[in-house]
């Protein structure tokens, strides 16, 4: 069984929002709600200033507290890693988007059920990568199987420092981060 | 630093405001039913009462906990935005989830009270009852009163902590993040539970017991959030910034530092009230001016368990790690 | 079957790589559809969300295109769209759109409308633009346009016997810089895109552009890369942009002075003797005379002019210069800043011909080497035009594109002959050229305005008929030449059926032809696949598969044209007169211009107010896409761009609304204010396209501020007639 994450390479995003709308159209969103956004951390003075593009979505954590405190079993693991939700099961309760520390949750405000980002779990049975890692401008999104030592996400991994979002937090995030800022001179 | 955010649900950015009124509401009955249950257990079963031993103290206590808690309930339930799939609760247990439990729970405490509330009536209201089977079980379980109020003693107490469990759980809102939180809840929904019997019960002597014991309980809840504030100050930089919007008078954070204030004086305002209830002479009935101040305490106590529970759900939301943080 | 090697590779790593991750190879969009089943339809088209044409692969389910993605085989695309092509399926289907024929009824300029058939529409169209041609001459119809429709209406024009055609695209944009470098090098450093081998460059050197903001897709694409190899960023710009952000480099250069920056550079690059002089002396033309006429600007001058640190200007270049010639000083793009432009871009083209960039890998590519057979499916060739055009104003190097501010002073007076009546096609005007007073002024003296466009923009809602064009994701277009490091062919075709009454800019302007008595101009056949049997016969013509490029791969590669750097067997070609790279221009002499550029300052706002510069958005494309549903609720409203110190010096809090006004006492919308330290303290930002005064846009109208609005001044290039714009002061008023 894989065991999906993804790496993103923080140097590369150049902050587009590609990835932001492909989501939304491959998923239907609903208007104004996300399930994966995009900062921008300006610091310093000028001229002399630093900044971090940071994409942010469900880090689909191994020890995910929506998971814990979802009183239904809506929010599930599933067999590769993954976070789901069983529309069917959720009751609206908000629970999960309460608990999550990422705040990565919304409610579909038709239909009264938490979302959130699935990997593009109907993509990944097709065998399509995320829709915003496939239209990824910048190629700051890579996606794949940990359990694969010869994937992209593997061999990054291995070779390069990275960092989880809110480590502190001690939710096992699948979420990687590298090259925090770009190189320079 | 400048930071900007493309992409953001609105319910969590730039402020978390998933709960609302509702759910504080839920928490202050919830609580406050667990301190009816327990409180009004209490009264019947403590040694040396004086008054008819069949009464737990008046009847209506033990029948308004019930009601509160599904009045509670009732808005819990409008908090959910799929308000028809509500049974789901009750198609699977989860043993890791706090409010699975809360749902269970549930099921065991209402049989619980309404048996209590029904074994504690007395004669001339039962005579009343048009419902034969309300009756028939109403006699049936009066001679079980006592085990049935030893039983609400202890639920009581868990349905109060456990409204403070809940919370106490989200690792995501460090404010909430505090098993000492129960603990307050539980101080908060027992001192209430006394006010409103100050406030319901005729007898003398039940208004002055429950005027001491909720002396000791207003302590013991200012001490808890006391304790809350000291212990998240010193812990991570997280806790320590989820308790500064009550530190903080600016415009954003006025609500919360409105609260403390509020607290800060309605409840040590009330422990002294009471205490120049206790110590004061009494003739055989409380005098007017006496019943004025007890009442007056107890009304203090309720608005402070209200502003608690408002505050908290409201704070705690504000809370987080990371850029929540700023 | 024509895949480029390029394509090839990438198919290859894809289906080689993760077995179960790796995409589900797109061989064929008809091959995908049948695999998934059902109703799914795969539809390779390109995007018209923006002018950079990438292939786009629309996916329809049951009728409705539910989703769009990058062509694979694209190479502007390279299998993704931006932001703005994601969001093309919000443009189809947005309840806005202009939905059928309507003609004014009332005054121009109080939007009343009723609705027309086509017929009646272009009936009356037809009879007016007649009588215009019969009582002043056809000249005195003009058409000014944007994207493609333009080419139907050009057709309708020419044939009439008018020439008077322009583009915002030149002097509002991109134009001065191509007359600069056909002037140096004979050609644009780009068509279908800036040939800039960023993917391989080790320092790209940005003037002004914003990558990142400006989201032309493989462009960014190759500039991450080279962000991510390390690749050294030299950015020069007022404001730190998101280009910015990736580089080693930010020098945040003092307005106007960019040209100051190049020429001291161009003078150390000599001075230093870091120029490749083997290159030099092989392809170029003038070297001394540009030595002697740089001498003057030191790098001591430019600190003092630019207000950079002398160490960062010498550094910076000789940076530069140590990994040349794989190296590139980027051509830029919306180039109409201060007035003096042709003589910056040809300052950067010069730079550039001395670091030798021209045809080296990391530099700039060779144009690729492909011949496309002329195609004009038999029609007659145009009569001659009835009188000059004033399209070229008084500029004797403006280009083939037209001066669009020349066609608007002359429909104002009359000079040398009347203007009566404008084809618009696809350009919100209002929104495009500086000094709305004046736009307003001449489409008020005409005595005929039509308008073809998707949405009832502020200029639409001034036309005396409207047309409504379909989107893209409805109607076929040319087949497009695309140049890129090879040639290739891409295809622009339906994915659904027009929406409401819309129609095709190809079958409105052959109609329009038939309807003007000039059948022979019209495209040959009738319905509505007379375009698509035209493309055959054009496909045809080219030597290309028509069955492949509608139904495949949507594009396809001209064999053997990717001959990207210079080798023995594969010298440059310059199309100047001498041949070779022109570092001294006699061209520009012969008319009395600078043959090297020299430095000319720029006005200076007064105190207390602000230049106002502008840029962009990645999720916007100018004002065309703020209406967008998806967009918009990205980027709803602009913001103004203050630095921080100056917010405070004032009084200004961050989020705080205000109102811009400018010298000319012209006041903005509301605008948000963002205190930043990401900006020089003399100038002012906001992204262009905002703050519509469009009531039927409901989404954009009135959201955020209008930057044209302030940039009621302009200065002209003498060279070209690009219009500088960034030539606005602005103060800010604090009651909003």
């Amino acid at each position: 069984m894989p065991r999906y994450a993804m790496v993103i390479d923080q140097s590369r995003c150049i902050g587009c929002m590609a990835c932001v709308v492909a989501c939304k159209r491959e998923n239907d969103v609903p208007p104004e709600n996300y399930r994966t956004r995009v900062l921008e951390i300006v610091q310093g003075t000028y001229p002399t200033l630093t900044t971090e593009m940071r994409s942010e979505l469900c880090n689909h954590c191994d020890n995910a507290p929506c998971v814990s405190i979802c009183p239904t079993g809506a929010s599930h693991h599933e067999e590769d890693g993954t976070v789901q939700i069983d529309r069917k099961k959720c009751v609206g309760c908000k629970a999960c988007i309460t608990s999550c520390p990422y705040n990565v949750r919304y409610i579909n405000e038709e239909h009264g059920y938490a979302d959130k980002c699935s990997f593009c779990q109907h993509r990944l049975r097709e065998g399509k990568k995320p829709a915003c890692v496939a239209t990824c401008v910048g190629g700051s999104r890579i996606f794949g199987d940990l359990d694969d030592p010869e994937s992209e996400v593997s061999k990054i991994l291995r070779r390069v420092g990275h960092r989880v979002l809110k480590k502190e937090v001690g939710t096992g995030p699948n979420i990687y981060y590298i090259n925090q800022y770009p190189k320079r001179a | 630093m400048e930071l900007s955010i493309t992409g953001t649900n609105a319910i969590t950015y730039p402020v978390m405001h998933v709960w609302d009124w509702r759910v504080a509401i839920y928490l202050f009955l919830g609580g406050l039913s667990g301190g009816l249950m327990t409180m009004s257990a209490i009264n019947y079963l403590r040694p040396g009462r004086k008054g008819p031993m069949q009464s737990v103290c008046c009847w209506q206590i033990p029948v308004m906990a019930p009601i509160l808690l599904s009045i509670g309930l009732f808005f819990l339930w409008l908090d959910l935005e799929r308000k028809l799939h509500g049974y789901l609760f009750y198609m699977t247990f989860k043993p890791l989830s706090p409010m699975s439990w809360g749902a269970w729970i549930v099921l065991v405490i209402y049989p619980l009270m309404i048996l209590y509330a029904l074994a504690a009536l007395p004669d001339e209201v039962k005579a009343r009852i048009k419902n034969g089977f309300v009756k028939n079980v109403a006699d049936a379980v009066a001679p079980h009163l006592s085990k049935l109020a030893k039983l609400n003693v202890v639920f009581g107490v868990l349905l109060s902590i456990y409204t403070g469990i809940l919370l106490s759980t989200f690792v995501a809102r460090p404010l909430w993040n505090s098993a000492i939180l129960p603990l307050l809840f539980l101080a908060s929904g027992m001192s209430t539970g006394a006010a409103v019997m100050i406030i319901i019960a005729k007898n003398k002597e039940v208004k002055l017991f429950f005027t001491k014991l909720d002396i000791w309980l207003i302590f013991f809840e200012l001490l808890v959030l006391a304790l809350m504030f000291y212990g998240h100050y010193t812990a991570d930089a997280a806790h320590r910034a989820a308790i500064m919007p009550f530190f903080n008078s600016s415009h954003d954070t006025f609500p919360y530092f409105l609260s403390i204030i509020t607290i800060g004086i309605l409840l040590p305002l009330a422990i002294v009230l009471k205490f120049l209830e206790v110590t004061g002479k009494h003739t055989e009935e409380v005098s007017g001016f006496g019943l004025f101040l007890m009442n007056t305490s107890a009304i203090f106590v309720l608005i402070g368990g209200a502003i608690i529970r408002f505050a908290l759900v409201y704070a705690g939301q504000l809370s987080g790690y990371g850029y929540n943080m700023m | 079957m024509a895949f480029s090697r390029r394509n090839f590779l990438k198919y290859a790593a894809m289906s080689a790589g993760g077995a179960v991750l790796a995409d589900t190879p797109f061989i064929s969009a008809e091959a995908r559809a049948k695999a998934e089943g059902g109703n799914v339809k795969y539809v390779p088209t390109s995007c018209e969300m923006c002018f950079w044409k990438c292939g786009a692969v629309a996916k329809v389910v049951d009728g409705k295109v539910v989703k769009l993605e990058g062509n694979p085989f694209h190479p502007q695309s390279r299998g993704k769209l931006c932001a703005r092509g994601q969001a093309g399926i919000g443009q189809l289907y947005d309840e806005d759109r202009l939905k059928h024929p309507m003609i004014l009824d009332g005054p121009r300029g109080e939007g009343k409308y009723r609705k027309a058939s086509w017929d009646e529409a272009l009936t009356l169209v037809a009879e007016k633009m007649k009588a215009i041609a019969e009582k002043h001459g056809p000249e005195a119809i003009a058409m000014m346009s944007h994207g493609s429709p333009g080419d139907y209406f050009t057709n309708v024009l020419k044939a009439m016997g008018s020439r008077n055609i322009a583009f915002p695209s030149f002097a509002q944009c991109k134009g001065i810089r191509d007359v600069a470098w056909e002037l140096t090098f004979g050609h644009k450093p780009g068509s279908s895109c800036e040939r800039v081998d960023m993917e391989n460059s080790r320092v790209i050197v940005l003037l002004g552009t914003h990558l990142g903001e400006n989201m032309h897709n493989s462009q960014n694409q190759e500039f991450a890369e080279a962000v991510s190899r390390g690749a050294k960023i030299i950015c020069v710009d007022p404001r730190y942009s998101t280009a910015a952000s990736k580089s080693a480099f930010w020098l945040p250069i003092k307005p106007g002075t960019d040209t100051a920056l190049l020429l001291a550079w161009i003078n150390i690059v000599i001075s230093e003797e870091l120029y490749d002089k083997e290159y030099v002396e092989k392809y170029t033309v003038g070297f001394d005379e540009v030595k002697e006429a740089v001498a003057e600007y030191t790098p001591e001058w430019a600190a003092q002019e630019t207000e950079l640190p002398m160490r960062q200007i010498v550094e910076a270049v000789r940076e530069l210069c140590r990994y040349a010639p794989n190296v590139v000083v980027h051509p830029g793009r919306h180039y109409s800043w201060y007035g003096n432009d042709t003589q910056r871009a040809r300052a950067v083209a010069i730079l550039n011909a001395l670091l030798g960039t021209w045809g080296r890998k990391g530099g700039m590519w060779l144009p690729p080497k492909a011949k496309f057979a002329s195609f004009n499916d038999g029609n007659p060739a145009y009569p001659e035009a009835s009188k000059p055009p004033v399209i070229k104003g008084n500029f004797p190097f403006a280009g083939g594109e037209g001066v669009t501010q020349a066609l608007r002073d002359t429909t104002i007076n009359g000079k040398p002959y009347p203007i009566k009546a404008w084809l618009v096609a696809g350009t919100n005007l209002m929104k495009s050229l500086p000094d709305q007073r004046l736009t307003r002024e001449a489409i008020d003296s005409l005595d005929f305005f039509v308008a073809i466009d998707l949405f009832p923009t502020e200029t639409v809602m001034l036309a005396d008929v409207i047309l409504p064009e379909c989107t893209y994701l409805e109607r076929h277009d040319g087949l497009f030449k695309i140049k890129t490091r090879e040639a290739g062919v891409a295809i622009r075709q339906p994915a659904v059926e027009p929406m409401y009454e819309t129609k095709p800019a190809w079958w409105i302007g052959s109609e329009l032809c038939k309807k003007l008595g000039l059948k022979e101009y019209a495209v040959k056949g009738d319905g509505m696949d007379a375009w698509e049997d035209r493309m055959r016969r054009q496909a045809e013509a080219w030597g290309v598969d028509f069955e492949q490029l509608s139904k495949h791969t949507g594009y396809v590669t001209i064999p053997d044209s990717e001959k990207p750097y210079i080798t023995e067997d594969n010298q440059p070609v310059f199309g100047t007169f001498s041949e070779k790279i022109e570092l001294y221009s006699e061209e520009l002499e012969g008319e009395g211009f600078d043959p090297v550029p020299q430095y000319e300052p720029v006005e200076q706002p007064p105190k207390n107010m602000f230049r106002l510069i502008y840029g962009r958005s990645p999720v916007h494309t100018f004002s065309r896409t703020i209406n967008t549903q998806w967009l918009w609720e990205l980027h709803k409203e602009n913001e103004v761009w203050l630095n921080k110190k100056e917010a405070e010096r004032l009084g200004i809090k961050n989020g705080q609304y205000v109102v811009l006004e400018n010298q000319d006492g012209i006041r903005c919308n509301r605008i948000k204010v963002k205190a930043t330290e990401r900006i020089r303290q003399d100038c002012v930002y906001m992204v262009h396209g905002f703050g519509h005064n469009a009531p039927r846009l409901s989404r954009a109208n009135k959201s955020g501020a209008d930057d044209q609005q302030l940039i009621s001044k302009y200065i002209e290039d003498p060279i070209t007639g690009g219009t500088g714009m960034r030539v606005n002061f602005v103060k800010i008023i604090k009651e909003a």
